[in-house]
């Protein structure tokens, strides 16, 4: 029975430890929206040898606000034929899902939602959700664009699933718990997983991109493919619920999911002495992440929705049971060490990175067989 | 005052009838796969329910729910694809015109 | 002051809601009203799943079902058209009888279940490292099995609906 903290009665603070949590998260959820929007258009002018926003407030950095603003007021249209309920339902069932994760998200010792002891597979589950949402965003719109558009999304969505739960997988092998708690304890000091297993870390990010719709994998919501997709026909604050909030709470997400597993969660210099200060490295962690996935954004060209099928069905897949293959295997073969995994993790790294120019060598080549084997007979055909 | 088995049971079979008279009554085949789902459910419900209230401790019912799992998921996945190349040849998804074989 | 009435309120919710989800795919005339409904009624499943204590299996519950089940069935729904038509028609001629004899089967065994009783209760705990324990243990031939099934599901879907790539249609042609 929780009583509450200045012995409030039990009965009250029941609900009202649920209000505070999902409000919290709400707030988490928005105030990072809202510097992620600052920080992907500053980044990117950095990158690109430009300004960015720097009007409004010192170094721009009220943009977000008045971009918020914008959108609220923004008028509401909703084309006649778009399905009613549906139309109004699908920003809830894509955002509902990520807001819903940020409940297992540790932040520091003892700073988290609940512990679940099937957190990493609570934060799988929600993350599939998303994908009916995405479909059902596409259908209401009544446009065949946006329809095209949304089920080219859940295809993406759902193919890049696979890899990212089978990395997950590898970790937890290793780890031995699926609770988010166990597996941030699990990596004692400096020893972080990422030492032991860079190739689940690499799969996972590559996987993660495409499961949040970041370029290079951002084909779905571009706006030069399909006018937009399956956000054609939503603007205004739906948009922005959709869009902004739900992708960059997504990211958010994810990054803070690589933290865990990978680097240590909230662990750093002086986290024994002040727990609070989880808080900070956890943060930190999360955002170097987020850096990364907006640098990646900004150099990377975006790929073609058969060649991002293709890899991940033709690369990521085979990579991904490869290193469970080899974890599991390794993981049977010596129980007390780690050190066998961490080299053969190692090893397929270098296999993989080494191993791209060869694989588009050998595809180059078919390529050039096909096109010279079907321009033969259309000279023919044309005299 | 914890919920008695009877009732989870109860649920289950009120689903399961549902879903078994969604069968013989809908039209469209892809409804007919979706009463068939509402059935499938019903029964890892009856499953899971018995399997915490009595079952012993290494929880054979829920793993016989796992494999229900599986085999739900690729009768869908085969299903649509029938019901999808059917329609492919003949644009009805009406069962009762999609009644010739040939072709 | 318990907080006994919780858990057989969270139960009576999440029962309508199973039951009236299930309805309303039986009954309603919008197929993808009927699909979305379908999967409130797997996340109703998922919730009694949890309160009968089993969390991995309502995950799993969420991610097969509502993820991709309920995905693949909308797919269904948007490639085929089920034109406009009167309201009686979305029902088979044999609706009256059919309706009739299911509840004829349907409410003894309902009003039967109601008498089973629970076993004095078992410490709690989750069932995640009993079900593990098992799948890999005791049911790891049939969990192979399923693999293959799977595998099986999977390429013959393919080969159902594969269409032809024309230039591989070609290439072939002109061998």
């Amino acid at each position: 029975m929780p009583v509450g903290p200045f012995g409030i009665d039990p009965l009250i603070w029941a609900p009202l430890r649920l209000v505070i949590a999902v409000g919290l998260a709400l707030f988490l959820v928005l105030n990072g929206a809202l510097l992620q929007i600052y920080l992907e258009r500053k980044i990117q002018a950095v990158i690109q040898d430009r300004l960015g926003p720097y009007h409004v407030g010192p170094f721009g950095l009220l943009q977000t606000f008045a971009d918020a603003l914008k959108l609220i007021s923004k008028e509401d249209v909703r084309a006649a034929a778009t399905d009613g309920w549906f139309f109004v339902a699908a920003p809830a069932l894509v955002f509902c899902p990520m807001l819903a994760s940020w409940v297992v998200l540790p932040f520091a010792q003892d700073i988290v939602g609940t512990n679940l002891n099937i957190g990493l597979l609570y934060l799988t589950t929600l993350g599939s959700m998303t994908v009916l949402g995405i479909v059902i965003a596409g259908w209401a719109s009544n446009n065949k664009y946006a329809l095209v558009g949304g089920l080219r999304s859940a295809g993406q969505l759902i193919s890049y699933e696979i890899p990212q739960i089978l990395a997950l997988v590898s970790v937890v092998l290793v780890v031995g718990s699926l609770s988010m708690i166990d597996i941030t304890r699990s990596q004692a000091g400096p020893l972080v997983n990422a030492l032991v297993l860079p190739f689940p870390f690499l799969i996972y990010f590559i996987a993660a991109l495409a499961e949040t719709n970041r370029t290079p994998f951002d084909l779905p919501e571009a706006e030069s493919e399909l006018v937009a997709g399956w956000l054609t026909e939503y603007s205004g604050m739906r948009w922005g619920t959709m869009l902004a909030l739900s992708e960059y709470g997504n990211v958010t997400v994810v990054c803070a999911i690589v933290t865990t597993l990978w680097f240590g969660g909230w662990q750093g210099p002086g986290v024994d002495a002040i727990p609070l200060l989880g808080v900070l490295w956890f943060t930190l962690k999360v955002y170097a992440f987020i850096l990364i996935m907006m640098w990646i954004r900004a150099t990377l060209p975006r790929l073609r929705i058969d060649q991002l099928m293709s890899f991940c069905w033709k690369g990521l897949i085979p990579a991904a049971l490869v290193n469970i293959l080899v974890v599991a295997a390794l993981a049977l073969a010596f129980p007390t060490t780690k050190i066998p995994i961490a080299i053969a993790s190692w090893v397929l790294v270098v296999l993989f990175v080494a191993g791209i120019p060869f694989v588009q060598r050998r595809r180059l080549r078919v390529l050039r067989a096909r096109a010279r084997a079907s321009a033969a007979p259309a000279v023919r055909a044309v005299s | 005052m914890t919920v008695p088995l009877g009732a989870y049971v109860a649920v289950s079979a009120v689903l399961f009838f549902i879903g078994c008279a969604g069968v013989l009554v809908r039209r469209n085949a892809v409804v007919i796969l979706m009463c068939v789902e509402l059935m499938l459910n019903a029964a890892n419900l009856a499953l899971v329910a018995f399997s915490r209230k009595y079952g012993s401790i290494d929880e054979r019912g829920s793993v016989f729910v796992v494999f229900v799992f599986v085999i739900a998921a690729a009768e869908v996945a085969v299903g649509l694809a029938i019901i999808l190349s059917a329609y492919r040849n003949r644009p009805v998804v009406d069962v009762d015109q999609i009644h010739q074989m040939k072709g | 002051m318990t907080f006994d009435f919780v858990e057989p309120v969270v139960f009576a919710l999440l029962a309508i809601g199973v039951i009236a989800g299930g309805a309303a795919v039986v009954l309603l005339s919008r197929i993808t009203a009927g699909a979305l409904l379908m999967a409130f009624t797997f996340l109703c499943m998922a919730g009694m799943f949890v309160l009968l204590g089993a969390e991995t299996i309502a995950a799993f519950q969420v991610l097969i079902y509502v993820g991709a089940i309920t995905v693949l069935i909308l797919y269904g729904v948007m490639f085929t058209k089920f034109g406009d038509r009167p309201r009686a028609l979305f029902f088979q001629r044999q609706t009256p009888l059919a309706v009739v004899f299911v509840a004829a089967v349907a409410i003894p065994v309902a009003l039967f279940s109601f008498s089973f009783t629970s076993a004095p209760p078992r410490p709690g705990g989750g069932d995640l490292p009993a079900l593990a324990t098992s799948v890999f243990t005791d049911f790891a031939f049939p969990f192979e099995i399923a693999s293959v099934l799977l595998l099986a599901a999977m390429v013959g879907a393919i080969v159902l609906t594969g269409r032809d790539d024309p230039e591989e249609a070609a290439l072939r042609r002109r061998r």
